[in-house]
């Protein structure tokens, strides 16, 4: 099958069982998308499937078919930008391990609401894991960045 | 992807992460003359270290600094990096960071090895690192004095270039092969703090942008061509070994490349790719030996750990006359507190990248004690250590983890490569991670504390009775007359002024393999004091923060940081809002004195945090917003354990498996977190873990106002959900 993945279509040869997040990973080399738990239990994998956040561990390779997928790898509009800046001037990520599965999700949720409230940001990263502490700093760098986009 | 992609991507990252290929850091030439000079000064020879070690200058002014502590989070490639540039004056924009190699040049300035850990790398380097700088300028200016003729004393060093006032600037990237030729003063001028100009700024972290954009690389995402991946089945407990397994069935899951028993009673699936390894792994359905441990429970080892705090231990810490003021107590209060074992979890999994042709090795991880792990995989694989080559990535975390005591996982990994002798990368899953040991180890306090007629504190007797941490490894020399720091610190030298105190020690081994938890002995002893001193202070009626202040009056450290905490807090004025309640905690760890009050409510029956106030003296403050996010991560770190998280044995077996089992406070669970610093100019101590210790007693005396419950047994979950 083909996989259609950040802005390139690339012809793959995989179990159809396989999770994105390995073909992501190991077969197509982006490896800024993470393994953390492996059981949609903390958010380091996520990518965007047409723009939607999801749980690459747990999104079988099949799934993806015919569908736009989106890593780290493949940020680059505004809110991205914004997004990334304001987690820079925020002291934001300390390991950095869990960080690119929380942008995406960040970017998803400025993209579908670009004045989030408090509980916006906790609906929309609450299945997030950062062992690092980084939450309050996440937190006040989202609404950094929607105010940054205007 | 084709091969050249894989080659180009290979030296995107060996480029990337510094990894001292191509000529990028080269032999630090020490020129003779000034190893004789050095060895005829120098009072002792791990002293003295060569700036251009830890400098490199490029002749476009860029500046490569050298760090020699990992970076997992806690910001050393910033941090360490600020107190060279501090006084090699020079721009920080062009200032760049990456990882040491391993050499003793860059040993701890304190353990005879290259390690991080201790939270010492401010501490340790604040000297080393700020003359480095200071050696470099001056030699920078030697060298521009001697090309210009003139005198050392009429040139300046200012924002990468020196100048002369008639001669004009040469940068320093000009300068930079003649300067390492000069003499190196060892004892070059150091600045004031009143003259810092990048020390004590909020400067943003070097990394944060390689970390918000994906590109930073962990030992996780190490690609070499060619590569298996490989996933182990390791037993529960260690010393378990392998009774049979479905050979077949592993090997038939597409993309397994092969099976192999190696080391001592363990397996390993290799694949093309890190599902078909576990998947492969898996399906090996491996059935384990019966052996002593294979009814194990944490139950059982809780049980032998309460009968051995009824005989008297090792005393640590002894003053006045506990034993006969105990007997004439009007009231005493007998309390017993369990901890359990406790996963690390660092985000990032343990994992190791092996690459040994039968001669040499190449090793990737996020290393924290690369001297021994260099020694561990030389030793393993048969070979000289200066046939292995360690490279040390970003670490996804740590928290003790990865300064293995034993160096287990970089071991496993290079067992593995003596037999399958291709490159390979040992990743372990989040269960692999937590089921595999290294664990805080989990420990029994009983403690008496005996009041006076009118309800004053007489005398307080504390028995620990835990596990060894250092027991049969090379630190093993650090236990002394079998008491060991790993264990009552906190409890032992407790800076509370108690006229009749003892502390005991009784050492109670399990088949666990344990390890140093963020923050070590602090985790429990701190929890167990606080708790307690606050059970005095609601008997003695006083005022919980008024009665530490008194009884820590000999501790400026610790009367600075209450009072900063009464300022931020209004502790005495004001009080929680309605249904709210607060609670303190004050800890000493690691030289660092950290106070915090929580705020707190019960909602459906379970602990909110809203709001915890720090105050922290822990010297001058390098990166005031860094540091911060170290006392912010410490709170997630320790309230995430107090609150939920346990590592339980039935049968044999490690329960716990993922964060469904073993939680973690997420976004919605995190309190308001403010940190002040005592303003001081008295040089660092450390950071990375003093923030731990004091956040479980603080809630815990918060939730005791609004339960009146005195929670003993950790995690909280037990008893409140009891
Ligand atoms: S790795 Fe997918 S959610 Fe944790
Ligand atoms: S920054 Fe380390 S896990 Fe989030």
């Amino acid at each position: 099958m083909d996989i259609h993945i950040n802005g390139k279509t690339i012809p793959i040869n995989m179990d159809g069982d396989t999770p994105l997040l390995w073909v992501i990973r190991d077969e197509l080399n982006y490896t800024g998308t993470k393994f953390g738990c492996g059981k949609a239990l903390c958010g380091a994998c996520t990518v965007h499937v047409d723009g939607e956040p999801v749980r690459s561990c747990s999104f079988p390779l099949k799934a993806a078919e015919g569908r736009k997928i989106t890593t780290i790898e493949g940020l680059n509009d505004k809110v991205s930008v914004a997004v990334q800046k304001a987690w820079v001037d925020n002291h934001v990520p300390q390991c950095g391990y869990c960080q690119s599965g929380q942008v995406m999700s960040a970017v998803a949720l400025l993209r579908a609401k670009p004045k989030p409230s408090d509980q916006d940001i906790d609906n929309a990263l609450g299945g997030h894991i950062c062992r690092c502490g980084t939450y309050q700093r996440i937190r006040t760098a989202i609404h950094q960045a929607a105010k940054s986009i205007g | 992807m084709k091969q050249e992609d894989i080659n180009l991507e290979r030296r995107g990252f060996l480029a990337n992460s510094g990894l001292f290929v191509g000529g990028l850091i080269v032999a630090f030439h020490v020129p003779s003359v000034l190893t004789k000079a050095m060895a005829a000064e120098a009072p002792s020879p791990k002293t003295v270290y060569p700036p251009n070690a830890f400098i490199q200058i490029a002749p476009d002014n860029t500046i490569t600094i050298v760090i020699n502590k990992l970076e997992m989070g806690q910001g050393v490639n910033t941090s360490m990096a600020q107190l060279i540039a501090e006084e090699l004056e020079c721009d920080w924009a062009s200032i760049k960071s990456i990882s040491a190699p391993v050499d003793p040049v860059y040993n701890h300035t304190v353990f005879p090895m290259q390690m991080t850990g201790g939270s010492t790398a401010l501490s340790t380097s604040w000297d080393q690192y700020r003359k480095l700088g200071a050696s470099m300028r001056e030699m920078l200016k030697m060298a521009a004095a001697k090309r210009w003729g003139v005198s050392d004393s009429e040139v300046k060093a200012e924002k990468g270039f020196v100048t002369h006032p008639k001669k004009g600037k040469l940068s320093y990237g000009e300068l930079a092969e003649e300067a390492n030729k000069m003499q190196m003063p060892l004892n070059p001028p150091l600045k004031k703090s009143k003259d810092y100009k990048i020390i004590g700024q909020s400067i943003k972290r070097v990394d944060a942008v390689e970390k918000s954009n994906g590109t930073a690389v962990f030992g996780m995402d190490v690609r070499l061509p060619g590569m298996m991946y490989a996933v182990v089945a390791r037993p529960h407990i260690e010393g378990g070994e392998i009774a049979s397994m479905d050979e077949k069935a592993a090997r038939a899951v597409p993309g397994v490349l092969d099976v192999v028993k190696f080391g001592k009673g363990k397996a390993a699936v290799l694949a093309k790719n890190t599902h078909a390894a576990k998947v492969g792994r898996d399906a090996l359905n491996v059935r384990w030996k019966e052996n002593q441990n294979s009814k194990a429970s944490t139950d059982d080892m809780m049980k032998d750990f309460r009968e051995r705090a009824e005989k008297k231990g090792l005393v640590a810490d002894e003053r006045g006359e506990v034993d006969d003021k105990l007997k004439g107590a009007k009231k005493t209060i007998e309390a017993a507190y369990e901890f359990p074992f406790l996963s690390h979890a660092p985000m990032e999994p343990m994992n190791c990248t092996v690459n040994f042709d039968g001669k040499t090795a190449d090793l990737w991880s996020g290393h924290q004690m690369p001297t021994m792990d260099n020694g561990a995989a030389a030793k393993v694989l048969g070979i000289k250590p200066d046939k292995v080559n360690i490279y040390t990535t970003y670490a996804g975390g740590s928290f003790g983890r990865r300064a293995s005591k034993t160096s287990d996982y970089v071991i496993e990994a290079c067992e593995l490569a003596k037999v399958v002798k291709k490159p390979l990368k040992v990743a372990w899953t989040r269960e692999d991670d937590m089921r595999g040991g290294y664990y805080r180890p989990m420990n029994f306090h009983k403690v008496s504390v005996g009041f006076d007629d009118k309800n004053q504190l007489l005398a307080w007797r504390h028995h620990i009775v835990g596990q060894s941490i250092m027991a049969n490894t090379v630190m093993a020399g650090m236990i002394k007359n079998g008491i060991e720091e790993t264990v009552v610190e906190g409890v032992a030298k407790t800076h509370y002024d108690i006229a009749n105190f003892r502390c005991e020690q009784t050492r109670a081994d399990t088949p666990m393999t344990t390890l140093w938890w963020r923050s070590v002995g602090h985790t429990h002893t701190a929890y167990a004091m606080e708790t307690m001193i606050d059970e005095v202070a609601e008997v003695s009626k006083q005022d919980p923060l008024e009665m530490r202040r008194k009884m820590l009056a000999k501790s400026p450290r610790h009367v600075a940081v209450l009072d900063l905490l009464k300022k931020q807090t209004g502790w005495g004025k004001k009080k929680a809002p309605k249904g709210r309640a607060w609670g303190l905690a004050v800890h000493e760890s690691f030289g660092s004195v950290v106070g915090q009050v929580a705020e707190v409510s019960i909602e459906k029956g379970q602990p909110r945090i809203h709001k915890m106030w720090c105050a922290v003296h822990c010297g001058q403050v390098v990166n005031p917003e860094g540091a911060r996010t170290q006392v912010e991560g410490a709170i997630v770190y320790g309230l995430s354990a107090a609150l939920h998280q346990q590592i339980q044995v039935k049968d044999g077996q490690i329960v716990q498996g993922n964060f469904n089992d073993f939680p973690v406070m997420r976004i919605q669970d995190m309190p308001k977190v403010s940190v002040e610093f005592v303003k001081t100019d008295e040089p660092p101590t450390g950071l990375g873990e003093p923030g731990v210790p004091p956040s479980a007693p603080a809630v815990a005396n918060a939730l005791y106002q609004l339960t009146k419950k005195r929670l003993r047994a950790l995690p909280f979950s037990r008893e409140l959900n009891a």
